[in-house]
C-alpha cells in the first residue's frame, strides 16, 4: 500500500487548490460581478466586499435593461431559448444522420467512401463566410431564410462532420469479432448496429455529441447573418448589454452565467455516461 | 379628449403657443407630461396629413435593420403614430452594436430583399454607394410628389447634412453639386470637451481652450487628483480611433488626411510639417496624461473612466459625455461640456462628426414605401419629439435646437452642452476625404499613432513610414 506522508498530503492539497483557484478564478470572478451594480463593479480599487444583489438576473429574465439613458428591452431569454432549439435539434439531427453514416464509414468499404468522408470533413474548413453568403440567396429563394428548420440545416456544416469522424474512429478501435459473432447467431447487421455496435460506441458517441452541442452553442455567425433579431442565440444576444450609452458588465456577467448554464449541466450528465462507457469498455482487438 | 385639453392642442396647432407651454398647459389639466408630449405628437401628426396624401402606400410593410441605440428606442416609441399616419406597417430587427455592421453588409452584399431601410455611418456609404447597394435618396427628396411639404430638407444641418453626400468619385468633395445623398442624416455627434467639474476644480484648473492648455491642463488634472489619468481618448488600432477628438483637433490646424493633385490622384499629407507638429503633441499628452492601457481604448473605455471617475476629461463624441452624465454612473451629474478648438489661432471648434443616418436597400421592393418610413423618421416633428421626449441628442434639425424647450432641457442638466453645439456646429462637418480605402488606411494610421505613443518609433519617421504606405496602397488601388 502506497505511504503518503502528512506533510506531502498538505502540499499536494495546497497544490490542487492553486490549480483549482487559478482555473475557477474567472468564473468565480464573473459570478461575483453577476451579483453587483456596475457601479460597484467598476470601482477602484476593484473590491470582493459588496452588498449582493439579484438585480442584474431579474433585468435579464424580465427583458428590461436599464441603462445610463433610458430602459432598453432586452430578449436574452428569447436569445437562450434559440440557442437551445438550435443545438438541440441540430446535434440530434447530426446524431441521426452521423452515426449510421459513421458505422458505414467504418465497418462498409466501398467506392468513395473516404472521399465522401473528406468531403463532408471539408465542410468544417470553409470560411463561414465563404458559404453563408450564397446560402442566404438560395434560402430566400426556397423559402428556409429566417427559420430555425433552415439554421439547423446550416448547422450541420459544424455538428456532422464532427460527429461523423469522432464516432467513426470508437467503431473502427471495436473489434468487429463481436459483431460476427452477434451476426452468426441469426440477427441482422441492423439489429447488430443497435444492440452491439451502438452501447459499445456510446462513450463516443456521447463524447462526440457534448462537442458538437458545444461548438453549435458557441456559433454565431450563421444566424447572425441568416437569421431576423428573434432567432438570434446567445452569443449575440450576449452582446446586447454593450450598448452606446455604456457597457452593462453585471447584465453581461449574469448572461454569461445562464449561457454557460446548459452547457455545464450538459457536460456533467455527459460525463457520467462517459465514464459509464468507458468502465464498460468490451473487447479490444 | 375634453374640450379644454382639445382646444389647448388646436391653438398649440395653429401656432399661437409654443410646445413648453402647450405641454405646461396640459400638465396644469392634470395631464403626465408623457402622456401630453404623445399627444402633441399625435397632433402633429394630424397637421401633417393635411399636407400631404401620407396614405398613398396604405396597406403596405416595410422591414427595417437598426442598430441598438437611443435613436432607434425614440422611433419605436413613436412608431404608433407612424402606422396611425400611413396606414402602414412597420417592422424591425434590432442589433447590438458589435455585430450590426457585420449584418448590414452581409445583408447588402448578398443583394438580400429583406429589408428596405437601415441605419447607416456616413463613412459606410462610402463603401455601400459605389458597390450599388444602397439608393441615391435625391430622387425622392426633391420629387413633390413623394416628399411632403414640410419635410424641410433644407432645416438639416448643413455640415450634417453635405457630409452624408457624395460623388463617388476618390476625393470627391462632400455634398458637392453633383454629389448622391446616399443617406440621410439622423442624428449625430461632435467631438469636444467633456469634463468633471470636481476634478478639475480641485486641480484648481481652467477649462483648456487649444491643445497646449488642453495638454497642461490635463497634466495638472492628474497631479492634482489621486488615483485619475488627466484625458481620455481613443487609442485601440481601429479606424474609429482617428475619427474624434485627434481629427478634430488635426483638422482644426488646416491639417488634412490626404491632398488630391490637379489629375486628380490622391497621396498622403499625414506627413506635413504642420501634421507632425500636431501628432508630436497629441502623443505626448497621451504618454504625459492619458490612460495607461490607452492603446485598448474604444469609445466604451474612454465612456466608461469618464462615468466611473477615473479620468477627468475626454476629447471625444460629445454624446458620450452626454451618456455618462447620467444612469448609474459614479460621477453622473458631476460632469460638464466645453466646444474645443485645438487651434489658438482659430476663430472656431470645427469637429469632426459620426452620423447615425437611414439609408435605402437597391433591394428594396417598395422604394416609394419605404422613402415614406424615411421621410417620417428623419422628419422635423419626430426629430423634436426625439429630442424632447427621448434620448434623440444631437438632432440634425436646426429647428429642434432651435426649441426653447429642449434647450432648456438639455442646459438644466448637462451645463454647457448647448452652448457647446452651438459654438461647434458651424464648423462641423466630415474632415476626410472620401475614398474606398478609407477603413483601411485610418486604421493603418491608428496603429502607426500606436507605435509612436510606445515609443517604438519617433513621430517624425513613424509619419513618414506612413505616407509612403499610404501612398503604395493608394496607387495599387489607382487612387494614387
Amino acid at each position: 500500500m502506497e505511504h503518503t506522508s502528512p506533510l506531502e498530503r498538505i502540499l499536494r492539497g495546497i497544490a490542487l487548490t492553486a490549480v483549482v483557484v487559478f482555473f475557477m478564478f474567472p468564473i468565480l470572478w464573473i459570478v461575483l460581478m453577476s451579483l453587483q451594480t456596475n457601479e460597484t463593479i467598476l470601482r477602484s480599487p476593484p473590491s470582493m466586499v459588496f452588498e449582493p444583489t439579484l438585480s442584474n438576473y431579474q433585468a435579464i429574465i424580465s427583458g428590461q435593461l436599464t441603462g445610463n439613458t433610458a430602459t432598453l428591452e432586452i430578449k436574452f431569454m428569447g436569445n437562450l431559448l434559440n440557442s437551445i432549439i438550435l443545438s438541440v435539434g441540430s446535434v440530434a439531427l447530426a446524431l441521426l444522420l452521423g452515426v449510421p453514416a459513421a458505422y458505414a464509414f467504418a465497418r462498409h468499404k466501398f467506392r468513395g467512401s473516404e472521399d465522401i468522408a473528406f468531403t463532408l470533413l471539408s465542410f468544417r474548413f470553409a470560411p463561414p463566410l465563404l458559404v453563408l453568403l450564397p446560402l442566404t440567396i438560395i434560402f430566400q429563394q426556397i423559402g428556409l431564410a429566417d427559420t430555425y428548420i433552415g439554421l439547423i440545416w446550416v448547422y450541420q456544416l459544424i455538428c456532422l462532420p464532427l460527429i461523423l469522424w469522432i464516432v467513426r474512429g470508437y467503431f473502427e478501435d471495436i473489434s468487429p469479432d463481436v459483431e460476427h459473432a452477434y451476426r452468426i447467431a441469426g440477427h441482422s447487421w441492423f439489429a447488430t448496429f443497435r444492440h452491439i455496435a451502438l452501447p459499445l460506441a456510446r462513450p463516443g458517441i456521447a463524447a462526440a455529441g457534448l462537442l458538437a452541442f458545444i461548438f453549435a452553442w458557441n456559433n454565431f455567425i450563421f444566424a447572425l447573418v441568416l437569421a431576423s433579431a428573434d432567432k438570434q442565440p446567445v452569443t449575440v444576444g450576449a452582446l446586447a448589454f454593450i450598448t452606446a450609452s455604456g457597457i452593462q458588465y453585471g447584465q453581461i456577467a449574469a448572461a454569461i452565467v445562464l449561457s454557460i448554464a446548459p452547457t455545464l449541466a450538459l457536460a456533467l450528465y455527459a460525463q457520467r455516461y462517459l465514464v459509464e462507457g468507458l468502465s464498460l469498455g468490451a473487447v479490444k482487438g | 379628449m375634453y374640450e379644454k385639453e382639445k382646444g389647448l392642442v388646436e391653438a398649440y396647432r395653429r401656432g399661437g403657443m409654443n410646445r413648453r407651454t402647450l405641454v405646461k398647459s396640459l400638465g396644469a389639466l392634470g395631464m403626465s407630461a408623457s402622456t401630453a408630449a404623445i399627444l402633441v405628437n399625435a397632433s402633429a401628426t394630424k397637421a401633417l396629413a393635411a399636407d400631404f396624401d401620407w396614405k398613398q402606400h396604405s396597406g403596405k410593410s416595410v422591414k427595417l435593420l437598426l442598430n441598438q441605440h437611443p435613436y432607434t428606442d425614440a422611433m419605436i416609441a413613436n412608431l404608433d403614430n407612424f402606422k396611425e399616419l400611413t396606414g402602414m406597417e412597420v417592422t424591425y430587427d434590432v442589433f447590438p452594436e458589435d455585430v450590426y455592421f457585420d449584418k448590414v453588409t452581409a445583408a447588402l452584399s448578398s443583394g438580400s430583399s429583406e429589408y428596405d431601410a437601415f441605419m447607416t455611418g456616413a463613412y459606410m456609404t462610402w463603401t455601400y454607394g459605389p458597390a450599388g447597394w444602397v439608393e441615391d435618396l435625391n430622387e425622392w427628396i426633391t420629387d413633390a410628389s413623394k416628399t411632403n411639404p414640410s419635410y424641410n430638407w433644407e432645416d438639416m444641418i448643413e455640415g450634417v447634412r453635405k457630409s452624408c453626400a457624395w460623388n463617388g468619385q476618390p476625393g470627391g468633395a462632400l455634398g458637392s453639386d453633383d454629389a448622391k445623398q446616399w443617406c440621410i442624416p439622423w442624428g449625430y455627434e461632435q467631438n469636444n470637451l467633456a469634463y468633471n467639474t470636481a476634478m478639475m476644480e480641485k486641480a484648481g484648473i481652467d477649462v483648456p481652450t487649444n491643445l497646449d492648455e488642453l495638454i497642461e491642463a490635463a497634466a495638472k488634472a492628474q497631479a492634482g487628483n489621486d488615483g485619475i489619468y488627466g484625458i481620455g481618448v481613443r487609442g485601440s488600432r481601429s479606424w474609429a480611433t482617428i475619427h474624434p477628438g485627434f481629427l478634430s483637433g488635426y483638422a482644426n490646424f488646416g491639417e488634412v488626411d490626404l491632398t488630391m493633385s490637379d489629375d486628380g490622384k490622391l497621396a498622403a499629407a499625414m506627413n506635413s510639417a504642420g501634421s507632425k507638429d500636431f501628432h508630436a503633441k497629441w502623443v505626448k499628452m497621451i504618454q504625459d496624461s492619458g490612460a495607461p492601457d490607452w492603446s485598448t481604448h474604444t469609445w466604451y473605455q474612454v465612456g466608461t473612466d469618464l462615468g466611473a471617475g477615473k479620468s477627468a476629461m475626454i476629447y471625444d463624441a460629445d454624446i458620450l459625455g452626454y451618456f455618462m452624465n447620467g444612469g448609474d454612473n459614479a460621477m453622473a451629474g458631476q460632469l460638464a461640456y466645453a466646444p474645443f478648438a485645438a487651434n489658438p489661432d482659430a476663430s472656431a471648434p470645427t469637429p469632426n462628426i459620426w452620423i447615425w443616418s437611414l439609408a435605402m436597400s437597391k433591394f428594396s421592393r417598395d422604394k416609394d414605401a419605404a422613402w415614406h418610413f424615411l421621410q417620417w423618421a428623419s422628419g422635423p416633428e419626430h426629430g423634436l419629439f426625439g429630442a424632447t421626449q427621448m434620448d434623440f441628442v444631437n438632432p440634425v434639425r436646426e429647428s429642434v435646437w432651435a426649441d426653447a424647450g429642449f434647450r432648456d432641457r438639455l442646459s438644466s442638466t448637462y451645463p454647457g452642452y448647448v452652448d457647446m453645439h452651438d459654438v461647434s456646429a458651424p464648423g462641423a462637418s466630415i474632415k476626410f476625404t472620401a475614398q474606398p480605402l478609407f477603413f483601411d488606411l485610418t486604421t493603418e494610421w491608428a496603429a502607426s499613432m500606436q507605435k509612436m505613443v510606445a515609443g517604438e518609433v519617433p513621430v517624425d519617421e513613424g509619419l513618414d513610414q506612413l505616407a509612403d504606405s499610404v501612398n503604395s496602397q493608394l496607387k495599387e488601388a489607382g487612387l494614387g
